[in-house]
């Protein structure tokens, strides 16, 4: 087998909706309705990850990066293309292809909620049937990377947000998957917790050479775990390249936010590269006094805007 | 390394494991497990008094004397025991089928449909079992049945196919909730016609007992399988092949379960 951990061509996934219409009457005709509308979630996406790489896999609400992630987990059945991961078809052998990934999903616990952590590990150990060697190095691996004896105890009911998402993450590489997907791992986390798990990522990564799928709305993330990226908007893919190249258009793009003397907000967006910030700060306020300040960031849905805007590719 | 040996052994030993610690956790908490344990009693006590108050005053129905009707009501408890203790997070499927939940049954390397049911047992289903196994014996003593190894073989198998009739109608309701919004109600009414299981379906005519045998086979739940025990000689060819009937709606009930796994779309993410 090559060097690829996912290989996707001319993937697609159509979903039929039904075409409902208004009222009683209307709903009476729905239920023998055969009114169905294609809408297509995944368009064409040509996708090749490498043994070992971490990505980013970005875009806007509803632009199908789940869909993407349920196909290569074997849960959804793609409507036309090819897709292997691991060198196995997901929908057709799901079972098999779940042996060698780990799956965090958004906000949603996968252990057993009743149960302390540990004993989730272990019944995990069982499921997937790894060697006590293998699990008690596993461990060893995790104390070196992060303090887990305070969580191990814990049932899971029990944990704050951050530990939850903590404790998932580290049960996700407890079988040391080929692959571990990670859907928004450090949304609504304060920052340290957000440092923290971001450590235990590369930590992991690089020890253990795992391939990591990153979804994410957190430029904070993508920055500190990956090297490159993938957009996808309205189902296709529009951007895959480095980060560095990302960077080097939208690291120039801030928005200014200025409080004025009536208390409004005011927005601009600044290419630093061709405008002077200061200068843009002290015009403004020679026409009108200032109060306050404040430099954001671009966000991800700024930079997809861009991007799809083609000012670059 | 190939993994391949996912067989029953395995699957018995992680549910034994689930289990364990299922029961520790609910150990600790002790006021939960005391007041649905009498809740459950209260019920079964509440269900039987009615019995006694219906059934005391007619002397047969239908040629079944009090004793085998309060032998019926009780194959009837025992046998929906299973369904109770091992199968209740069906009452749950709809609500993690809308919220999405339902996904992370589909990352791990094994049968969803075990992984989702082996995550809840209902320990209140126990009282319901004693109380049965009390009835049972005190019908089987007035009715003067004889007890031998063979007879007690036969009463066990008959129980587990009474009960695989109840899984499989529970299952099957709670599969609707992949197509359907309404699927609770079905649940419902479903649950609702174990009811009829402790009556001998012979008093049921024409349609009513076509369906109560073939669409929703809740006269397989006490009346089919208990006539091999009260009426040996005398047994209609239904209760004989019940067992492989049992098997046979478990099964499919399981492939419809199974097969709205498959064709629900985990929309939202």
């Amino acid at each position: 087998m090559g060097n690829e951990a996912i290989v996707m061509k001319d993937l697609c996934k159509d979903f039929k909706v039904l075409n409902r219409h208004e009222g009683l009457k209307g709903s009476i005709r729905d239920l023998f309705s055969r009114d169905y509308k294609t809408v297509s979630a995944v368009r064409n996406v040509d996708l090749t990850v490498n043994k070992g790489e971490m990505i980013g896999y970005l875009g806007p609400n509803g632009a199908g990066k789940s869909t993407t992630i349920k196909m290569m987990t074997g849960v959804l059945e793609p409507t036309s293309g090819e897709i292997l991961v691991n060198g196995v078809v997901p929908y057709i052998n799901r079972k098999k292809n779940c042996e060698n990934i780990g799956v965090v999903f958004g906000q949603r616990s996968q252990l057993w909620w009743s149960l302390p952590l540990i004993e989730s590990f272990k019944l995990l150990r069982d499921i997937y049937m790894v060697s006590e060697k293998d699990y008690q190095d596993m461990l060893e691996l995790y104390r070196s990377l992060v303090d887990i004896e305070p969580i191990l105890h814990k049932p899971v009911r029990q944990m704050s947000l951050g530990q939850r998402t903590l404790s998932d993450i580290l049960a996700a590489f407890l079988h040391n998957p080929d692959i571990v997907f990670l859907d928004e791992p450090t949304i609504g986390l304060d920052v340290s917790m957000k440092a923290k798990i971001r450590s235990l990522i590369a930590g992991l990564n690089e020890q253990k050479n795992t391939t990591v799928i990153l979804t994410t709305h957190d430029m904070g993330d993508v920055d500190a775990l990956c090297k490159r990226i993938v957009i996808i908007d309205k189902g296709q893919k529009i951007y895959d390249n480095d980060i560095e190249h990302l960077k080097s258009y939208f690291g120039s793009y801030r928005t200014l936010r200025l409080k004025l003397d009536d208390d409004t907000w005011e927005e601009t967006l600044i290419d630093e590269s061709k405008t002077d910030i200061m200068e843009v700060i002290n015009r403004a306020d020679r026409q009108k006094k200032i109060r306050d300040i404040e430099l954001i960031e671009i966000s991800t849905e700024e930079v997809i805007k861009k991007i799809y805007e083609g000012e670059a590719s | 390394m190939e993994k391949n040996k996912r067989g029953l052994g395995f699957y018995l030993r992680i549910y034994r494991k689930v289990l364990v610690q299922d029961l520790k956790s609910k150990m600790s908490y002790r006021a939960d497990f005391v007041i649905s344990t009498i809740g459950m009693i209260m019920t079964n006590l509440a269900g039987f008094i009615t019995f006694l108050i219906l059934f005391g005053k007619f002397p047969s129905i239908n040629g079944w004397d009090y004793h085998h009707m309060l032998f019926l009501y009780a194959f009837s408890l025992i046998a929906l025991t299973p369904v109770q203790c091992f199968f209740d997070n069906n009452w749950n499927l709809r609500f993690m089928v809308q919220s999405g939940d339902f996904i992370k049954y589909c990352f791990r390397p094994i049968n969803v449909f075990f992984y989702f049911i082996s995550e809840v047992f209902d320990v209140k289903g126990l009282g319901q079992l004693a109380f049965g196994v009390g009835t049972l014996v005190y019908a089987w003593n007035k009715i003067g049945l004889v007890v031998s190894v063979p007879i007690i073989l036969k009463l066990l198998l008959y129980l587990l196919t009474a009960s695989l009739f109840m899984i499989a109608i529970m299952n099957a309701a709670a599969a609707t909730c992949f197509w359907i919004q309404g699927s609770g109600y079905v649940m419902v009414i479903m649950f609702r016609f174990k009811d009829f299981a402790k009556y001998p379906a012979s008093i049921f005519s024409g349609i009513f007992r076509v369906i109560f045998t073939f669409v929703i086979p809740i006269a397989f739940v006490a009346y089919y399988p208990s006539l091999v025990l009260l009426d040996p000689g005398n047994v209609p060819l239904l209760s004989w092949i019940s067992p492989a009937l049992g098997i046979l709606f478990f099964y499919l009930s399981y492939k419809f379960w199974m097969l709205g796994v498959r064709r629900y779309d985990f929309t939202g993410s």
